[in-house]
């Protein structure tokens, strides 16, 4: 019996190190920062224990039946504290307060535990052997823990199934320390229902922990990825949902297959449709092709360059059978040409022009991006429009980043051109902007290709007024040096992630 | 297959000894320590080959030279020839290129100049880089500008966001109502020929002795203004005149607050120099070192080891100290220069970051070096994946004579760790990401605007020149700025050509 209960301490004390350690690597985790994390996580969990400790001395009758007890209750807070703290980073914004009190609750019940041990243990030894021993064993226990918990636990079972199965070993003490003991149990029939309730609940997060983990990242990769590739230039990630694929670009949204017709409708017919017989249209970046797509309904365009830095994303949307069904095989049809380099770069060569041209880049979320929405782009994309030639830019959104929006107007305006503004719904987006400019004021399309999913010409005016929380704004232009729109975008987007 | 003891502890204990970084190769580079002794020391050099006669001869190739010739050509006067020591032109302005980017290897910027330099304005309209309007913003730094490296980690902007207390920030606001004041006066200006002359009470004492006077004992404010003297004038406060130091500060109208500039360029003002032989390349001739100018039978003989130019007028456009030793009856120079370090450092990668992202200027607070500027930060591309660094360090700390002893005894090897260890406070994975570093040494780098040097004798001697001789350079005002270089080279063009009888 004594060995028995000195595998107890062994077994608890490696669980108590492992809800440590697991909250110490989630927070780091997700947090990053890992010096504060593991710091502030260890700091608080010590602690305590320290109060669960002192706590300790109110427990007077019933000692054995508390610690089955504290045993059962580390079990299933420690065991689904990772799951709990996965959960809360993606649908709360309370993480830190949860951390903090689960990492406090557990280290509260743990501190119990050796106390109440001891002194069980105390008239069954002389009371320098129980502390030799149980503490031999405690440390022998937070040993084997630490080793197992990086070099077998969280590459095998992972941040989320590791507590739980150690919840298990806490609450199997328990179930076990009823037996032992259970001269000291009068009621331990209840103890033991209790104990077989929470090692179900266990075993089956266990069982669904790969669920929990995969509804805990749902707030980005809700779905299943079907494809991820690290390029030089970015990772690119494409998930699927029945038959919704979404692409995202360094973790940022680009499209949902099932309202990408609204945004690329509204990038390209607008403004091309209204450029009588277009011969020849630039799009810079847009290698999903889903923009060119549409600028293949003109009967009248000869050729469309297309600028992507990254020839893996054209690659993929050149072969992929999915994403080649998306975008019609637009890359295939002979008119198409594909230049993979830098936008800067390849407009810096005068020597093509466009009769109409299309800026489909990122948001300018950082100062590399911002460059491309400079004056000195426009005006260096203005050298290669035809004297008639119309450009359109898309310009982030005019709801949630709205100075950043006008800030792009301006910016073009800024340049020499004269925009006109505009707007569109697109669910998974939200409300989005783009700027249509041109030499002079550029005509509106007034009728439309056949086969559009989205636009009419009835709707295409309507697009160009704002409603009043959209409205103008005053923006500084943005210039190379000053990348004023870089800050709105940053501020404007920090807000709405709040 | 047995394995020795030996060959078991060895590899068990291999991972004990220092992390062994990648090889980073480099070289000390444009070293022209030997020539300028040479010349010190009189070595006699080979004796000219052929006479050449010419109306005008230009001794410097730097700024100040290249701008008396630049003005020259501007007024269409062309039978001048501008010698070279080195191979390249370019002085405190030269440049380098490698198959990642060009870069500095001198200075990198001008400010942005205001009305009252109609010479530089004038100029940089030649070069297309203004229009008369507006300048091309290309060429003006692209955001971010700056960042500090300070608390372990990088921040937005050179001041301090954590750290000054209210009673330094209330010094800094009474010491910039000071600047404000000082520059109100019409004394400090660029250039500083078109200020107030008279008396110029700031140049007896030094701008660390001033700041005591005022009262300015802020730790904050003092790093401020240090940094700003050992960036301009390679030394720290104690050591420049205090008229130098609130020049710093008064001379330029609050161009570099907020408002858009300094122009810059990959390859620094190597830019200006490379546009500048685009037009002028035929009467530059390099590789020419000028070890005497002596006036025989009303002529000047500027002596090289190729020729004997013997010319009407001269503009010797070559440092004061230089000039001290090759110009005839020149009185002797007393004036000091400060030691410098530049090195240019070829990355794969880019470190990792703490805090704010790379900008144009990056500083490291308690560092003794300037830190360093991004040679790439220009770059148009959106995805740049290697780049240049251009390190300065100006030895500012102790006497010049021991910091250029000290300078002369290190290797390559020994400057390149201490400039790895500098950075990798900031860059704890930097050496990982290097893998050239080029280093220059420069004994005599710039002049130093000492206390007393606005009166000092040999100043008034070359702002003067001699019969028919002019010396053009930013020497001649004391100051080593981009500015003065240009306006002192404009004004001897000015001055030889009135000289020689050829105003038009």
């Amino acid at each position: 019996m004594t060995a028995a209960l000195l595998a107890s301490v062994l077994l608890i004390a490696a669980c108590g190190l492992i809800y440590e350690l697991v909250a110490g690597a989630l927070a780091s985790y997700l947090l990053g920062d890992s010096v504060t994390q593991f710091s502030t996580v260890i700091g608080t969990y010590l602690f305590a224990m320290g109060v669960g400790s002192w706590l300790s001395r109110f427990v007077a009758r019933g000692l054995v039946a508390r610690f089955v007890l504290v045993e059962i209750m580390v079990g299933l807070v420690g065991g689904f504290s990772s799951a709990i703290l996965f959960l809360a980073f993606a649908f709360t914004s309370g993480f830190h307060v949860l951390l903090y009190t689960l990492v406090f609750v557990v280290g509260v019940l743990v501190g119990l535990e050796i106390p109440l041990l001891m002194r069980i243990l105390r008239d069954r030894f002389e009371f320098k052997d129980v502390v030799s021993n149980v503490l031999t064993f405690d440390y022998l226990g937070a040993l084997g823990a630490s080793l197992l918990f990086p070099i077998v636990l969280v590459p095998r079972l992972g941040l989320v199934r590791s507590p739980m199965l150690f919840g298990a070993i806490n609450v199997g003490v328990a179930l076990w320390t009823t037996f032992v003991l259970r001269t000291a149990l009068p009621a331990r029939r209840r103890l033991q229902a209790l104990a077989v309730a929470a090692l179900v609940l266990l075993g089956g997060g266990m069982v669904w922990g790969d669920d929990i983990l995969q509804l805990g990242e749902g707030n980005l990769y809700a779905d299943e990825i079907v494809l991820a590739r690290t390029t030089p230039y970015q990772r690119i990630v494409l998930t699927a949902w029945k038959n919704d694929l979404r692409l995202f670009l360094n973790s940022n949204l680009q499209f949902s297959s099932r309202d990408e017709y609204r945004y690329h409708e509204s990038l390209v017919h607008p403004g091309l449709a209204a450029v009588p017989a277009p011969r020849r249209v630039l799009i810079l970046g847009g290698g999903d092709g889903l923009a060119l797509r549409e600028v293949l309904r003109y009967p009248s365009v000869e050729s469309v360059t297309l600028v992507d830095l990254d020839p893996e994303m054209t690659r993929l949307f050149t072969t992929h059978p999915d994403l080649k069904r998306l975008n019609h095989g637009a890359f295939e049809d002979a008119r198409v040409r594909v230049v993979n380099e830098d936008a800067f770069v390849w407009i810096d060569r005068p020597d093509q022009i466009f009769d109409f041209a299309i800026v489909d880049f990122p948001d300018p979320s950082n100062f590399s991006l911002g460059k491309l929405y400079t004056t000195t782009f426009y005006r260096m994309l203005s050298r290669h429009l035809a004297p008639d030639g119309v450009v359109v830019v898309q310009a982030t959104s005019p709801l949630f980043a709205r100075q950043s929006y006008w800030c792009i107007v301006t910016t073009v305006e800024q340049s020499g051109l004269i925009a006109a503004p505009y707007h569109v719904y697109v669910p998974s987006f939200g409300e989005w902007g783009f700027v249509l400019a041109g030499r002079s004021r550029p005509a509106i399309a007034t009728a439309l290709p056949n086969g559009l999913r989205f636009l009419t010409a009835a709707i295409v005016p309507q697009l160009f007024d704002f409603p009043v929380d959209m409205d103008r704004v005053e923006a500084e232009p943005n210039h190379l040096n000053t990348q004023a729109l870089v800050r709105y975008y940053e501020r404007e987007w920090r807000e709405v992630n709040r | 297959m047995t394995v020795s003891r030996r060959a078991f502890l060895t590899t068990a204990f291999i991972g004990l000894v220092p992390k062994s970084g990648r090889r980073i190769a480099g070289s000390l580079v444009n070293e022209s320590v030997v020539l300028g002794h040479q010349l010190r020391d009189r070595v006699p050099f080979a004796k000219p080959r052929e006479t050449i006669r010419l109306p005008l001869v230009i001794v410097g190739g730097g700024i100040a030279g290249l701008s008396a010739a630049w003005r020259l050509h501007k007024r269409g006067f062309r039978e001048f020839k501008l010698l070279e020591m080195e191979s390249d032109a370019g002085g405190n302005a030269r440049w380098g290129r490698n198959e990642v980017s060009a870069f500095p290897w001198g200075a990198h910027y001008v400010p942005v100049p205001g009305r009252s330099l109609g010479l530089v304005r004038e100029l940089f309209q030649d070069l297309g880089l203004f229009d008369g309007q507006r300048f091309d913003e290309r060429h003006l730094v692209h955001a971010p500008r700056e960042r500090l490296f300070i608390h372990g980690r990088w921040q937005e902007g050179l001041e301090p966001a954590v750290g000054p207390t209210r009673r330094d920030r209330d010094q800094m606001d009474r010491f910039e109502d000071r600047i404000r004041d000082f520059a109100a006066t019409g004394r400090f200006t660029l250039p500083m020929a078109a200020g107030r002359g008279g008396d110029q009470p700031e140049d007896t004492l030094s701008m660390a002795s001033w700041l005591d006077r005022e009262g300015f004992d802020s730790s904050w404010l003092r790093w401020t203004v240090d940094y700003g003297c050992r960036d301009d004038y390679g030394a720290l406060a104690g050591d420049v005149s205090a008229w130098a130091g609130i020049h710093y500060f008064a001379a330029r109208d609050g161009d570099d607050d907020g408002g858009p500039g300094p122009l810059t360029w990959p390859e620094g003002n190597g830019h200006i120099v490379r546009l500048l032989l685009e037009r002028l390349g035929p009467m530059v001739q390099t590789g020419a070192p000028a070890y005497r100018i002596e006036r025989r039978d009303r002529q000047w003989h500027v002596l090289t080891p190729q020729a004997e130019w013997i010319a009407d007028a001269a503009i010797v456009a070559t440092p004061l100290l230089v000039a001290s030793r090759i110009v005839q009856d020149m009185p002797p120079v007393d004036t000091v220069y400060s030691p410098w370090i530049t090195a240019n450092l070829t990355l794969d990668r880019w470190p990792h970051e703490r805090g704010f992202g790379p900008a144009w200027d990056n500083v490291l607070f308690d560092s003794p070096a300037l830190g360093y500027v991004v040679a790439t930060h220009q770059n148009l591309r959106i995805h740049i994946p290697q780049t240049v660094w251009t390190y300065y360090w100006a030895l500012a700390a102790g006497s010049p004579a021991a910091a250029r002893q000290w300078l002369l005894g290190q290797d390559w090897s020994s400057l390149k760790d201490r400039i790895l260890a500098d950075l990798s406070r900031a860059h704890p994975d930097l050496a990982e990401c290097v893998s050239r570093i080029d280093i220059m040494r420069l004994g005599h780098a710039m002049i130093r605007p000492t206390p007393g040097f606005l009166s000092s004798p040999i100043r008034q001697y070359v702002r003067k020149g001699a019969d028919h001789l002019f010396f053009a350079h930013s020497d001649v005002s004391g100051l080593p700025l981009f500015e003065e270089a240009q306006y002192r080279g404009v004004t001897a063009a000015d001055a030889a050509l009135h000289a020689i009888g050829r105003v038009t």
